[in-house]
């Protein structure tokens, strides 16, 4: 359809500030964690990396780097484990509550997290086991497994269940069907769920400001600095932690363009 | 075909719940025969399948395979291999690796795999630069022929097929049933075909069982099938036919509502006193100026014609309700619309259904 000039310039104004909306905020912290002054003011004066520099060396820094990381790949590991067999059962396979399951799988997603934190605290209370990271990650796990199984399911929809019939009539054993057929078909989704929970653990705040007991993850710790004691520290982490996230999501997506290329040029050798 | 059974079943039933799809099905085929199950959906063609495949089990009943009861053995252990509908081949290969899938499984060394795979491309008349070919860079007909190559590979004792045509257009699936019937011919081996197509059947098959509510209706030669359907059933899935009730009286006399019986003529199946239904193929019936000749004759009106191709198709109204009549383009009737005719044709060209039936 041609647009007329004035509809262009509509559009590309609107575009323009729906970008703007979103990433405005995100560059002043930018901003701020270059400034020299202790204090958040604009325009800023004068420009320092200093704030770099003393995260680098901080021992609090790199403890915190370290619960936070250690919270958020242990949560991937599990969620993708947990989503792989997960979204078989909810899938692939017919069994008698499978309906019921789906449903109850998925209801911890629609918790309000703040809820849900609040309710997993008591829980270990009542148990009386003392919140660390590793509580933490069992929170995690509670809202960010249903998603990676959720993500993982949709792929396992997608594909023929006569896929694996045909390999099993061909003679492939239960492990040979999962390691040669499902797996590598489930792939993608294990991949992008794996990439979801990451990143989810790595910026939640809710669930790990009621779980993590006297232990401390990185959103954590940019809420208390931020409530008393605000220093130029916490927007150099900030923009640490988002520069970290956009490294990973660059790094997946350039494993999967070069697992990609490398299966097209063996197509088409010869 | 006097030969043992390779594959016989004995009183096979499935059960789902309170619902029988399948019921009490005995049957042999013959080493080297290219077998096809035909019936409407839901007739139990596909859950009998199965059974034969080893993807579900058989809830009473025996499935024997030589001389070995193969009913209790699961499908990765049964030498034997389908071809599925959806053809099933698998996304994340080539061409190859799905072709060497099954040699893959027996741990054959790569350089014999490779050869086997380029040998079948050969046998199915593609090329071995689609060795190393993705599969959705083929074609439908490609797909087909790596599923067929495949399951060669596999080297069954039976190759079964589930409906893998049905979802290719008609000249991709003519050609392609005639290479199957030629596959057949060259391979030797025994094929078991389901389909709901009757053409189909009739174009590769050496013996259709024809498959209604779960039971075998009938299990002939083809040409038997077509000819001398035992019910209305049959006779009504193989295409367009005619049928007309007919009973005789304790004299053997043939009594009809509808049709005018030449003076004297005696059906040897049609038992004094007893009826059925006279059935006659479109292609059969002669239309005339007046019933002179004819053993069996009514009167009709010219409602329809319908070209066909390469015959054309007139629905007559009778008495009896629309008669189908065929004739071969040359032979086109003048006759037009309204016009009145006689409907004429011989015992010899008819097949009687008796009541029961």
């Amino acid at each position: 359809m041609p647009t007329s000039r004035s509809t262009r310039i509509v559009l590309y104004v609107y575009g323009v500030l729906v970008i703007a909306f979103l990433y405005i905020p995100l560059v002043s912290v930018g901003f701020a964690s270059v400034s020299k002054a202790r204090y958040l003011t604009f325009p800023i004066k004068r420009y320092s990396t200093k704030w770099y520099g003393e995260a680098l060396g901080s021992s609090t820094v790199s403890e915190l780097l370290t619960t936070s990381m250690t919270v958020a790949v242990l949560v991937t590991v599990i969620s993708v484990v947990v989503a792989f067999f997960g979204a078989l059962a909810f899938a692939r396979y017919h069994w008698r509550f499978r309906t019921t399951f789906q449903k109850l799988i998925l209801l911890p997603i629609f918790f309000p997290q703040t809820v849900l934190g609040l309710a997993l605290l008591m829980w270990f209370n009542s148990l009386g086991i003392i919140p660390t990271w590793k509580t933490a990650v069992v929170a995690h796990l509670v809202w960010i497994a249903p998603i990676a199984t959720l993500i993982v399911a949709i792929r396992a929809y997608s594909f023929d269940p006569a896929l694996e019939e045909a390999a099993r009539d061909m003679g492939a054993g239960t492990f040979t069907i999962l390691r040669e057929i499902t797996l590598p078909l489930l792939m993608p989704g294990l991949v992008s769920a794996g990439l979801f929970a990451f990143l989810l653990s790595w910026g939640n705040f809710p669930l790990s400001l009621f779980t993590t007991g006297a232990d401390s993850t990185l959103p954590e710790w940019l809420y208390a600095k931020m409530v008393s004691g605000y220093s130029p520290l916490v927007p150099t982490l900030g923009v640490m932690s988002v520069v970290g996230s956009f490294v990973l999501i660059i790094a997946a997506f350039a494993v999967a363009r070069l697992l990609r290329a490398n299966k097209e040029t063996s197509a088409v050798q010869d | 075909m006097g030969s043992p059974g390779l594959l016989r079943l004995r009183g096979v039933v499935k059960r789902f719940g309170s619902f029988t799809a399948v019921r009490d099905i005995d049957l042999d085929i013959v080493e080297g025969e290219f077998f096809t199950i035909v019936g409407p959906s839901g007739s139990g063609k596909s859950t009998l399948i199965r059974l034969l495949v080893g993807m579900d089990e058989v809830t009473e009943g025996e499935i024997w395979l030589r001389d070995k009861r193969i009913d209790k053995t699961p499908a990765n252990l049964r030498p034997t291999c389908m071809v599925f509908q959806s053809l099933a081949l698998f996304p994340h290969m080539t061409v190859g690796q799905n072709i060497e899938f099954p040699l893959k499984l027996r741990k054959e060394p790569q350089d014999k795999r490779r050869a086997r795979a380029e040998e079948l491309l050969d046998l199915l008349r593609l090329p071995r630069s689609y060795y190393d070919k993705r599969i959705s860079q083929c074609s439908g007909g490609e797909r087909q022929r790596v599923a067929l190559a495949r399951a060669l590979a596999f080297d069954p004792e039976i190759l079964f097929f589930d409906e893998p045509l049905s979802a290719l257009d008609y000249r991709l699936r003519k050609t392609l049933e005639k290479e199957l019937k030629d596959l057949h011919a060259r391979t030797g081996k025994t094929f078991v075909y389901i389909t709901h197509s009757l053409e189909e059947a009739m174009v590769m098959s050496d013996r259709i069982a024809i498959m209604k509510e779960g039971r075998f209706e009938q299990i002939a030669v083809a040409d038997e099938i077509y000819s001398a359907p035992v019910s209305r059933f049959v006779a009504e899935f193989m295409g367009e036919v005619n049928l007309f009730p007919l009973s005789a009286g304790a004299d053997g006399r043939i009594a009809s509502d509808a049709l005018s019986v030449r003076p004297g003529m005696r059906l040897s199946q049609l038992t004094p006193g007893s009826g059925g239904l006279l059935m006659v193929r479109p292609e059969y019936v002669r239309l005339a100026g007046d019933a002179d000749g004819f053993d069996f004759s009514l009167k009709g009106i010219v409602h329809g014609e319908y070209a066909l191709g390469s015959r054309i198709q007139y629905e007559i109204e009778t008495v009896n309700g629309m008669v189908t009549v065929e004739k071969l383009r040359e032979d086109r009737l003048t006759a037009t619309e309204g016009q009145t005719l006689v409907l004429g044709f011989n015992a010899e060209n008819t097949h009687f259904i008796g009541e029961a039936a």
